[in-house]
């Protein structure tokens, strides 16, 4: 496309620069008040955060929630991707239209819709007393599996689109192949179409991963400060305790977890095209 | 000659025009209310002083940050914080000392507003109480202890320690409980057992009002300022009047060290005080007045925080407690409700 790779490089100088300047520039210098302190460069501001059992806490509980989110919206995304894809263009174009509609909407009031769905008044509650499930209503809101949905329905339509443009990619003929050859559909999945669109896996997992790491206003409205989460504590280190180091820690953690996400997705797939 | 005196004179008027079109003033306040504070405060100030203000709008925390990231050669001329932060500027050497001679109005403030932390570094312009708005025709709240009663609990929505709402909640909270501890241990640990009972801990007021709306609560610690929406929900909602009385917070104004505008901004905060500005200000419900001598209509004064008796009430965090006792808050709360 280009005629030289001078030329590609200097297309890509000026966003580079930028992006350089308002964003790596800051972060690195924030980055480094993290490894700070006054007997010089170390570890004691990380070693600090981890001593703490809530810390700890914390750490996991943001790390398994990433995890679900991210696992639940591969299983998810797979199925309605598949579903999509198979369908005639217009209808196709149609329905990615209706994925992509919830994302033109601010998380602000797609998290607050779900106080009216998941509250004692709401949806859930009054079909569940309606079925006869239950007697009471069940404390659903502000609790860690309120956060699960609200995370899920936020990161969701990312997980679909990267799904069905790696799916767009696979060869036509690959799954009537598999089918022939006696295949059922998990081993279609997880030999055929898991390997070929890897990709699309890795680009979608990275983004639902990091996105329901770094969520600030989902878990602190629908965990009501009962289910702490690291960007929660971020928040509070900074606004309420003026902490920029404590903060700084939080932060590269939050970065170091999203990569290490995103090469292990990469390994996964790799392994797995690799049988 | 006198071709001369009129065409000199009218150099000197253009350049008193101009010198007075170039004074600049820059103020760092919150961004609420933008659009009623340029109407009523700042037009009508640019046109008085024949200056122009610079408004930069932000959050506490960033703007004290942008104001000690420019100590040396300040940006700001003055600004508008809490209580607690104007003394944690205080402290780290980025205010001066207000010259209360040179402004007119001083005298017609509140007592609590004259010298809020009483080093003489800020005056205040507005505050308002904290207190329990709730359901009248499903309880009665007569005292802060009420929040945590078995047949109540599981209807309350309690603010987050990180909210502005927090310590003052629990402040009283500690108080109905006999106890007066500046590390609120009592309050936080009595709110802890209870956490899995108590509906949510708020971030944002404006969630209160979808809450109460849906019947998923009935009972709130909340700041004045943000009663009048509740009002128009048509429910029985009441304002609490525990006998261990209301709390609140205070937001003043500060002029930064070494402001070169000093006399500007000295004029300014005056303005902001006069019984003109803060009347305007509390018709429209923007700020409560801290001028004893606005006088509002009852229905004006019914959603906010009016009136000598009002302000005779409210007992206010000292702002060293809080700046002090900022982080143990923090770590108690986190420790027993966040855990």
């Amino acid at each position: 496309m280009f005629h030289n790779r001078t030329e590609a490089l200097l297309l890509a100088l000026p966003a580079a620069v930028f992006a350089a300047v308002v964003f790596l520039v800051p972060v690195a210098i924030l980055l480094s008040e993290s490894f700070r302190s006054p007997a010089g460069w170390s570890l004691a501001a990380y070693a600090g955060f981890f001593s703490e059992p809530l810390n700890q806490t914390v750490f996991w509980r943001t790390l398994k929630l990433g995890l679900e989110v991210t696992a639940v919206s591969a299983v998810i995304g797979y199925a309605a991707a598949f579903a999509i894809v198979s369908l005639p263009p217009g209808s196709k174009g149609r329905m990615i239209g209706l994925i992509m509609l919830p994302m033109m909407v601010s998380p602000v009031a797609r998290t607050y819709a779900w106080i009216v769905i998941l509250g004692r008044t709401g949806i859930v509650n009054q079909a569940l007393h309606g079925l006869g499930l239950t007697d009471a209503p069940v404390r659903i809101l502000f609790s860690e599996t309120a956060i699960f949905i609200g995370l899920l329905q936020l990161f969701l339509p990312l997980m679909i689109i990267s799904l069905i443009s790696a799916l767009e990619n696979l060869p036509k003929d690959v799954v009537p192949a598999a089918r022939v050859l006696g295949a059922n559909w998990l081993q279609i999945f997880w030999k055929v179409v898991l390997p070929l669109t890897r990709e699309g896996l890795v680009i979608g997992g990275t983004l639902v991963f990091t996105g329901s790491l770094t969520a600030y206003i989902t878990p602190a409205i629908l965990g009501g400060s009962k289910v702490l989460m690291l960007e929660t504590l971020l928040y509070q280190r900074v606004t309420v305790a003026n902490d920029f180091v404590s903060a700084s820690v939080i932060a590269l953690i939050l970065v170091a977890m999203s990569f290490s996400t995103n090469l292990l997705l990469k390994r996964i797939a790799t392994a797995r095209a690799g049988t | 000659m006198l071709k001369t005196a009129v065409a000199l004179s009218t150099l000197a008027l253009f350049a008193g025009a101009a010198q007075a079109q170039n004074k600049t003033l820059t103020i760092s306040v919150y961004a609420f209310a933008q659009d009623e504070y340029k109407e009523m405060l700042y037009a009508p100030f640019e046109q008085k002083c024949g200056c122009k203000l610079v408004i930069e709008t932000g959050n506490s925390v960033e703007r004290l940050a942008k104001m000690e990231a420019n100590k040396a050669n300040p940006v700001i001329d003055m600004a508008v914080v809490s209580m607690a932060d104007a003394l944690q500027a205080s402290r780290a050497g980025l205010v001066d000392r207000i010259d209360t001679a040179k402004l007119a109005n001083h005298d017609k403030l509140y007592d609590l507003a004259k010298d809020p932390n009483g080093d003489g570094m800020s005056v205040g312009y507005t505050f308002y109480a904290t207190s329990i708005v709730y359901r009248s025709d499903k309880m009665k709240i007569e005292s802060w202890a009420d929040l945590l009663k078995p047949e109540i609990v599981s209807h309350v929505a309690f603010p987050n320690v990180t909210t502005n709402q927090g310590p003052p909640a629990l402040y009283m909270l500690e108080q109905a409980m006999g106890k007066d501890s500046p590390d609120f241990r009592e309050a936080i640990a009595a709110v802890g057992a209870k956490k899995d009972d108590i509906v949510t801990f708020y971030v944002k007021s404006s969630q209160l009002v979808q809450l109460m709306q849906q019947e998923e609560i009935w009972a709130a610690p909340i700041g004045r300022f943000s009663w009048a929406p509740f009002t128009k929900l048509g429910l029985p909602l009441a304002w609490a009047t525990p006998k261990e009385g209301q709390t609140g917070g205070m937001n003043v104004m500060i002029v930064a060290k070494g402001s070169k505008n000093r006399d500007l901004a000295l004029q300014f905060m005056d303005y902001w005080l006069s019984t003109e500005v803060q009347t305007k200000l509390a018709e429209k419900l923007v700020d409560s007045p801290a001028n004893k001598e606005v006088k509002i209509p009852p229905e004006v004064a019914e959603n906010i925080t009016y009136g000598a008796d009002t302000v005779k009430s409210l007992k206010l965090i000292p702002s060293a407690v809080a700046l002090d006792q900022r982080d143990a808050w923090l770590k108690a709360w986190n420790s027993k409700v966040g855990q």
